[in-house]
């Protein structure tokens, strides 16, 4: 402390100058115009330019809280989409004008036509296998974010597999590159519809089969494939790859057709999913046990 | 104490109202902004040589401030003085004879000091002073040029009244 006064004594001189400058540095950018203009511009390019550096570095550290919105935001609208490609007719002609939600909630003629089918929990691929004749994935949705068996598992690019397994906070998927996978999608332009398996090997093409055999003709390599809607699980419409072979006589039942879909969602490379709730689910399952008994 | 004391409060009056009502007019008179005469600073410059740095800094601040209520720019000329105030030891210590000043020198005038000394060192510290003022005055190094050409132009001008003044008052404390 002594030290430190020594020094400023020393100092003094240089001490009392920064002082008064900028004292006389305040006072003039405080009461001259011109400097004050000049000033104010200064410190807003600087100023500007920090504040851009603080923002870069808390954008950085907001990237994971913004991929989580986005996914959220990516459900909602998901589960918009899958749920408008349900809605009946009689809405048809108001569906620029009516929003989904404000109908939804008052209109209680059309709410039975319109009502959304469908619910959407995002979350993040743990363990991934595709090399297996049977593969599984590894999600991080499990019986507290409402994820039951037999849910639908989808990425924005195309499907991923179905639930099987639920514990508190993880689930197991079936991966579409699994034996026992059979997922009913159709071919859009042509109407056809089939079931989808893997038969092993290359991971990223799957077999369309039960194809009707009058489409022979009609179905090129390049047609999208989708899913059919003849599924509690599977919304209508998702994505799931495109035909990159003619068809082709199914070997095992010669009056159908098979055709090589290749996958639209890389699965060597899957993330982000969702988990595709479907809101009938028991009432579905409850009818559909009487044709069983 | 008071021997020195008084001449150096008339000499801090006399300055300020000099510059504030007759050098300032001056300035006016004539329709350029490169024709400026400033002559407070010798009040900075023939304060006793004994004078502490900080004692120096802040009535350099206290002359320009004065000085800024004529021109109505609050802080300009303070900053100048200020800055003034601190470098007239550096300036003291390139043109003190050898061994220094002693007290047989109280002010640094042609009177204690040869005339020779005494223009290079009001020439270097008017020098200082002006550059720092008008840097201050334009706030931007943008304008280094014509800052450059106004203490240049101010400084020949403000010399020949630094000169005059020494000649005709020859102060001695």
């Amino acid at each position: 402390m002594g030290r430190l006064f020594q020094l400023l004594l020393k100092n003094g001189g240089f001490v009392t100058l920064i002082f008064v400058e900028l004292f006389c540095f305040i006072i003039i950018v405080k009461y001259n115009t011109s400097q004050a203009v000049i000033w104010a511009n200064t410190s807003e390019i600087f100023g500007g330019r920090l504040m851009e550096r603080r923002q870069k570095v808390t954008d950085y550290f907001g990237l994971q809280e913004r991929a989580d919105s986005l996914a959220r935001v990516l459900d909602s609208l998901q589960a918009r989409l899958a749920n408008a490609r349900v809605m009946q007719f009689p809405l048809r002609d108001t569906f620029f004008s009516i929003s989904f939600d404000t109908i939804y909630g008052v209109d209680t003629i059309r709410r039975k036509s319109i009502r959304p089918e469908y619910d959407f929990v995002s979350g993040k691929v743990v363990e991934n296998s595709i090399t297996n004749a049977n593969n599984w994935l590894l999600i991080n949705r499990g019986r507290t974010d409402q994820v039951a068996p037999h849910m639908a598992v989808v990425s924005p690019q195309g499907v991923v597999g179905i639930i099987r397994h639920v514990s508190d906070h993880f689930s197991i998927a079936m991966s579409v590159l699994h034996s026992q996978t059979r997922i009913t999608a159709s071919l859009n332009k042509v109407g056809a519809f089939g079931s989808l398996v893997w038969q092993g090997g290359d991971p990223s093409v799957m077999t369309l089969k039960d194809i009707s055999k009058h489409f022979q003709d009609r179905i090129k390599p390049g047609d999208l494939v989708s899913t059919s809607g003849y599924s509690v699980m599977f919304p209508k419409d998702h994505p799931v790859g495109t035909v990159i072979s003619a068809p082709s006589p199914d070997p095992g039942n010669p009056h159908f057709l098979v055709v090589q879909v290749k996958l639209s969602q890389d699965m060597s490379n899957v993330s982000d999913i969702s988990i595709v709730r479907n809101l009938y689910t028991p009432e579905i399952d409850s009818l559909k046990s009487r044709i069983k008994q | 104490m008071n021997s020195i004391v008084i001449p150096n409060l008339w000499r801090f009056v006399g300055m300020v109202l000099l510059q504030g009502l007759l050098l300032k007019q001056m300035g006016q008179a004539v329709h350029t902004t490169h024709f400026n005469v400033l002559l407070y600073p010798l009040f900075i410059l023939f304060l006793p040589i004994q004078t502490a740095a900080p004692y120096l800094v802040l009535l350099g601040f206290a002359v320009g401030i004065s000085v800024d209520i004529f021109y109505q720019t609050p802080g300009v000329h303070a900053s100048a003085g200020a800055f003034s105030g601190f470098t007239r030891a550096f300036v003291f210590a390139a043109f003190s004879p050898k061994g220094g000043f002693s007290t047989k020198e109280p002010i640094f005038s042609p009177a204690n000091v040869s005339w020779q000394t005494y223009l290079y060192g009001a020439s270097a510290f008017f020098f200082l002073h002006l550059f720092w003022y008008f840097s201050v005055d334009a706030f931007t190094f943008v304008f280094f040029g014509s800052i450059m050409l106004k203490t240049i132009i101010a400084w020949f001008i403000s010399m020949i009244f630094v000169v005059l003044y020494a000649a005709l008052f020859n102060p001695k404390i």
